[in-house]
């Protein structure tokens, strides 16, 4: 009576579904790098119709700035704002006339924007022709970065998405979760609940398999199926990185350590989708509350960004403790957050099994 | 000479919520009987086979199995019980053959033959895939499986739903399962099942044991009820005999009730020319009406 059967018996009836989520995950990991290097040249040409307008910098603070944009045909005259925002919420006139090309002294140090616009006659609104700003290829996500919602995620870490490791932390990292997490808790309480609403219990449990047996059959089956993605995935990432040769930026290792450190994660999702499945024993309740667990954690988690006084609110996160962020920007693979999830999936998957061997098994 | 017991439930009591599963139940099965647990839908029988194989909790009472505590020994107690349950599912898409082999890994055997001698007898395909089976094969499936590892003692409930072919064929499977010592312990609701493959009989409605009886004892309390269309005029007193009771000409027909001397009814009858007979067993409904009125219960359960 060999420990696995049951898990293997999971495997095998459940491996075409697995084979094609696993594929899903690699077109996904792969292809996000893949992305990169079109995103990072069209945030360089990041402003509006920049390709239009073009403004010289001088070499030295107090020389003269040149913008110059192109013609317009049924124009009558031009207007240039300038604001240091590239909203223009509060623009001054820099100029009003008919020349395609000015000049000016620079005289300050902040970055400023330049919205030149076309005057066409005198009842309609000027048009805008582009939007030049007087520092080139800045990454106006620096700016989305100081927003709490996303220093709350980042652990206020600063890092640009014009490097692959930024644009991968944000665009595949902070929402990856959402496809692997909820992957396994839909599997973890189907697994159970499954065997339950089909009345395969009985039969299970006339063989003589203990109730321990089955959870840690079940946990084991959700933990290899965990480990499948996790190297999916890690497989996925390194490809792609490799495709767009960008593995000296952000290293297999780090792919490899980052992803790794969401498998305890997975652990307590796949615990939490057990317990509720013996709780309730339906597919559907189980799956809504864990679907809830996942993203209330998630919620925690951002919300305890907000301010010192939520912080504790991170700290009952999931989330928390799986900080890929520190792995990819600071090289630092925490062993302890490691730790206190495993521990914590343990703990759930022993206290689930007590609840188990108290509980009928209904017809 | 004292029985070896096989099941001996004593005091069982199953609630759900305040709803009476089964109430302060006792009963014994005996090594190598075959035992038939009787009762209309709802009586109680499912409850008390599954708080057996500890797959309900008790409220109350003792159940030990081969002298083993049903729910702290349960895991040893199942290595040597085999079970079909009342109603079960398969794991489905894959084949049969391979889930029984998977249900005979689980309880440490890969010995297929007897599976095999099994589907054979009871023209089970095994290469069919579980979601693809009728009501019937499926119920085959779980049959083949409860006997397949050759246990000690075989739990059935409910086994009947096979075409009247094959539930011949399975009740001769049983009989030899009997022949080599093993112990069975069956529900029903059928007395004409019972009757024919059972040595004892256990009968519960309402939660409660109504009474334990010997099949030929059973048989000889309720009797049989014969229904005789004659071609040719007849008077009752013709047929009145020791052993036979209730007595009554309905429409031209002639109804009785034989309990014994069977014979001494048909040697009366060869005197007639007759049209049609038919010869019944009493219905479940009937057989509670007779212990009913012989008084030997109490009307029984606040469910
Ligand atoms: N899970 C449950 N919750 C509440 N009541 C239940 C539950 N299971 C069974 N019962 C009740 O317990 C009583 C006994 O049911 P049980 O299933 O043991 O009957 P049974 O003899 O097997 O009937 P059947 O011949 O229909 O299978 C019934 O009154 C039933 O309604
Ligand atoms: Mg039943």
């Amino acid at each position: 009576m060999m420990f696995g059967r049951v898990a293997f018996m999971e495997l095998r009836t459940g491996w075409k579904g697995l084979l094609i989520f696993g594929l899903l995950v690699v077109v996904i990991s792969a292809g996000i790098p893949l992305i990169f290097p079109t995103y990072r040249n069209s945030l360089i040409e990041e402003l509006e119709g920049a390709s239009k307008v073009h403004l010289e910098l001088p070499n030295e603070q107090g020389d003269m700035i040149i913008l110059s944009w192109e013609t317009v045909e049924p124009a009558t005259s031009y207007m240039v704002l300038e604001d240091n925002r590239p909203s223009m919420v509060t623009p001054n006139i820099r100029y009003l006339g008919n020349e395609t090309s000015i000049a000016f002294e620079k005289d300050f140090e902040e970055k400023r924007y330049y919205a030149v616009m076309a005057v066409l006659d005198q009842t309609s609104d000027p048009v805008l022709i582009g939007i030049a700003a007087t520092e080139k290829g800045v990454d106006p996500f620096q700016e989305l970065l100081k927003n709490p919602a996303y220093a709350g995620l980042t652990g206020g870490r600063n890092f640009s998405m014009l490097e692959v490791k930024g644009f991968v932390a944000l665009e595949y990292y902070s929402w990856s979760w959402m496809l692997t997490g909820l992957f396994i808790a839909y599997l973890s309480v189907s697994l159970i609940a499954s065997d339950f609403e089909n009345k395969r219990m009985d039969v299970m449990f006339s063989a003589p398999i203990s109730r321990r047996r089955y959870i840690l059959e079940k946990f084991t089956a959700m933990n290899l199926i965990a480990l499948f993605i996790v190297l999916v995935q890690i497989a996925g990432l390194i490809w792609g990185l490799a495709s767009i040769n960008a593995l000296n930026e952000f290293s297999a290792n780090a792919v490899l350590l980052s992803l790794i450190g969401s498998l305890p994660f997975l652990m307590v999702i796949a615990a939490v989708g057990i317990t509720t499945a013996v709780l309730f024993q339906k597919v559907r309740t189980g799956m809504g509350i864990t679907f809830a667990f996942v993203f209330a954690e998630f919620f925690l988690y951002t919300f305890g960004g907000f301010s010192k006084s939520l912080e504790w609110m991170k700290t009952i996160s999931i989330f928390k403790y799986w900080d890929y962020f520190s792995v990819i920007i600071d090289d630092l693979f925490k062993v302890g957050d490691f730790l206190i999830l495993t521990v914590m999936a343990i703990v759930l998957v022993i206290t689930v099994i007590r609840v188990f061997q108290k509980k009928d098994i209904p017809t | 000479m004292e029985q070896e017991k096989v099941i001996e439930i004593t005091n069982l009591t199953k609630m759900y919520g305040n709803h009476v599963g089964v109430k302060d139940l006792s009963l014994t099965v005996d090594k190598g009987e075959i035992m038939g647990f009787l009762g209309p839908n709802g009586a109680g029988k499912t409850t008390t086979i599954r708080s057996c194989l500890a797959l309900l909790t008790k409220t109350a009472g003792e159940i030990t199995i081969f002298g083993l505590d049903s729910h702290r020994d349960s895991v040893t107690i199942r290595k040597r019980t085999g079970y079909l349950p009342g109603d079960f599912g398969l794991i489905p898409s894959v084949k049969v053959r391979s889930y029984l082999k998977y249900l005979l890994s689980l309880h440490g055997s890969s010995s297929t033959k007897k599976m095999g001698s099994l589907a054979e007898r009871l023209q089970l395909d095994l290469d069919r895939k579980t979601n693809e089976l009728s009501k019937g094969n499926k119920l085959k499936v779980g049959i083949v499986q409860s006997l397949m590892t050759d246990e000690d003692l075989i739990i059935m409930d409910e086994p009947s739903g096979l075409d009247p072919l094959m539930q011949q064929e399975f009740y001769r499977i049983l009989r030899q399962e009997q022949k080599q010592g093993k112990t069975i312990f069956m529900s029903s609701h059928n007395l004409a099942e019972v009757e024919s493959i059972c040595n004892r009989v256990a009968i519960i409605r309402k939660g409660q044991l109504i009474v334990v009886e010997n099949i030929e004892v059973l048989q000889k309390k309720t009797g049989k009820v014969l229904e005789v269309e004659f071609n040719d005029p007849f008077k009752i007193d013709e047929f009145t005999f020791k052993g036979v009771s209730n007595i009554r000409q309905d429409n031209g027909r002639l109804i009785l009730t034989i309990h014994e001397n069977l014979d001494n009814v048909i040697k009366a009858l060869s005197n007639h020319q007759i049209l049609n007979m038919n010869l019944k067993t009493y219905s479940l409904e009937q057989l509670f009406l007779k212990y009913y009125a012989e008084g030997e219960v109490g009307e029984g359960g606040d469910a």
